[in-house]
């Protein structure tokens, strides 16, 4: 039987994802020592394959196929704009995306004032203020630490994840407007999805199965 | 010091040794079985004037397509996509005919998308297209073809996936929704996002955008990402559309297609998927595309597209699909398979002395359909020289004259 492959985002989502596949009695031995160097690990009973890979890079194997299977923060999915099935919200790993910044910032939002917007996810600032509120503005891309940028003059405003705020509160910044809700997903290769229609749909039925009995 | 360009600009390649030959062997294999159909060549040129496949054509979005000016100051584009050319030069050619036209093409496309990110912006594509024939049988046709293409070119694991533009227009339009949330529901569905359509329904409704949607749309909308599969598919897809006619025809012609490739002996190829849309608004009909292992999307991909010669004055219903050669070479590589014949070529080693000999000798190896490379060396001594070398390199000697050595070797 031909592997499926199945892509992990590396952190939070990971572990979450893998106590999923565990109840339903998929288990890995494997990756669960810390200790270890493989990149990729096998389930033999069920003909799996899963191996880690940074967030953004997963709905790149996935497009190409080289993992038949993803599962990967909504944000990702949006800021790639990669060719994908996006077939199950597995509803953990929720936050939200939103444009945030000192309460002063608040007035420029409402002129359509020309701001400058620093944020780790240009793809879905720009497609929020050009598409969405018609508004222009420059676009800066950073790595990390986004709070920073308003703070030391950078950008009027940020567009990043909120999860509890507590980042921003601590640093005088608040969320001025959301741009869109985020959790967990999977997503399917679309030639997968065909060649591999079954195998994948059982998998997802079990997985839907765990999820709507832990809510 | 002057730095010369070698390599080439993202989004192109060369192409050159094995693979160069395996991708004209599949070429050729394909073209035969289009040919086999009946189906005639033509050739349209690289770039036409932008209105072949502006917006009104339906064909790739603007911005992705490659375009420039001639002296006259008319805006030309590198065709992204052979069907808006096919149909210009259908339409132009074949005005009075009313007999069934069969077409055949093949070259490259150009398409300057900017997110593809590693993929080819020049690749190439082959293709037929079925004119003035509305009925069942022309869609079956070409399907047949697709099929019949793909095992001759070596594949055995592959399904052809079918599906009906207008299955989820005709629910969309007696509902009259607003365009936007079509748009919305079409992304959803083609991504078989199926919670998605459902939230995005039941916002709607809350932020009263959409007051007035049936319960059995909603139920339809939701379950068309799910609509995929065998043959049963096409009863659930039935009963969803309840009483929508134009819905239940949709179903009906999937039908009548599907019994008809199973008098050719190919059904077991076929598969449906209602959720299936493409990014082209020119089809109007039947929707198909072929997966396999080892690439990441379609092989073929094809359609009905009844108004778009009616763009260009003609008045045709039409039919058509195109094989991305480069999809499939991925594929037949990554799969290990694929029918390719080795490469085996005739060398021929002569002294200058011997040289007239060599000659006659190489022509009439070739006369006799071989291949035969003739390498004319200084002395006697090279010649012994150079059959040595060759040797050490897996040739085998073939025959031996004086002075003149014939060595088969295999080439990649």
């Amino acid at each position: 039987m031909r592997y499926l492959t199945i892509a992990l985002a590396k952190g939070r989502l990971a572990n979450k994802s893998m106590k999923l596949f565990e109840e339903m009695g998929i288990t890995l031995e494997e990756m669960k020592d810390p200790n270890t160097r493989k990149l990729i690990f096998t389930n033999e009973e069920h003909g799996l394959r899963f191996f880690l890979a940074k967030g953004p890079d997963v709905p790149t194997y996935v497009e190409y196929a080289a993992a038949d299977i993803g599962i990967v923060g909504k944000d990702t999915i949006l800021e790639e704009q990669r060719k994908l099935l996006e077939v199950m919200d597995l509803g953990f790993g929720k936050c939200r995306m939103c444009v945030c910044g000192p309460e002063s910032a608040a007035s420029l939002l409402r002129s359509q004032a020309q701001i400058r917007v620093a944020t780790k996810y240009p793809n879905i600032a720009g497609d929020y203020f050009y598409n969405t509120k018609n508004q222009t503005v420059e676009i800066i891309k950073l790595n990390g630490s986004i709070e920073l940028a308003p703070i030391v003059g950078l950008a009027e405003v940020i567009v990043d994840i909120v999860e509890t705020g507590s980042t921003l509160r601590e640093n005088g910044l608040k969320v001025l407007e959301e741009v869109c809700d985020l959790s967990a997903r999977v997503v399917v290769n679309q030639v997968s999805m065909r060649m591999e229609n079954e195998r994948i749909m059982k998998l997802l039925q079990g997985l839907s199965e765990v999820i709507t009995g832990k809510e | 010091m002057n730095r010369k360009i070698l390599h080439t600009p993202d989004g192109v390649r060369d192409l050159y040794g094995e693979e160069c030959r395996r991708k004209r062997q599949l070429e050729l294999k394909l073209h035969d079985v289009l040919n086999s159909f009946g189906y005639q060549d033509i050739e349209t040129p690289t770039f036409e004037y932008f209105d072949v496949f502006g917006r009104e054509t339906g064909t790739i979005p603007s911005a992705e397509l490659y375009k420039f000016f001639d002296k006259e100051g008319n805006t030309l584009v590198l065709r992204p996509d052979f069907t808006p050319s096919i149909a210009r030069a259908a339409a132009r050619y074949f005005v009075d005919d009313e007999q069934p036209i069969r077409l055949c093409y093949s070259g490259s496309v150009f398409v300057n998308h900017s997110s593809y990110r590693g993929r080819l912006k020049e690749s190439t594509q082959m293709g037929a297209e079925l004119m003035m024939d509305a009925s069942a049988q022309a869609d079956a046709e070409l399907i047949a073809m697709v099929i019949t293409a793909l095992r001759s070119a070596g594949l055995e694991e592959f399904t052809v996936s079918l599906g009906n533009v207008r299955y989820f227009q005709s629910l969309v339009h007696s509902s009259a929704l607003p365009e936007e949330t079509v748009a919305e529901l079409q992304a959803l569905i083609r991504n078989k996002n199926s919670f998605g359509v459902r939230k995005m329904l039941e916002q709607k409704a809350e932020t009263g955008e959409l007051p007035e949607v049936k319960q059995e749309l909603k139920e339809v909308l939701s379950a068309l990402p799910s609509l995929f599969g065998g043959r049963e598919v096409l009863d659930r897809a039935a009963a969803l559309a309840g009483d929508c006619a134009e819905a239940g025809q949709a179903i009906l012609r999937l039908r009548q297609v599907f019994e008809i490739l199973e008098e050719y002996g190919l059904s077991q190829y076929v598969s449906f998927d209602l959720g299936m849309m493409s990014n082209y608004m020119y089809y109007t009909g039947i929707l198909f595309r072929a997966y396999t292992y080892g690439s990441g999307e379609a092989v073929v991909k094809g359609g009905r597209y009844d108004l778009l010669l009616r763009y260009f004055g003609k008045d045709a219903p039409a039919v058509g699909f195109v094989i991305v050669v480069d999809q499939l070479m991925n594929a037949l590589s990554r799969q290990n398979t694929g029918s390719f014949s080795g490469n085996s070529i005739l060398k021929i080693l002569c002294s200058e002395k011997q040289r007239a000999a060599g000659i006659r000798k190489a022509g009439r190896i070739r006369e006799q359909g071989e291949k035969a490379v003739l390498h004319i060396l200084p002395s006697e001594e090279d010649v012994l020289k150079e059959a040595q070398r060759c040797m050490d390199a897996g040739a085998v000697s073939e025959a031996e004259e004086p002075g003149i050595k014939v060595l088969r070797m295999e080439v990649s």
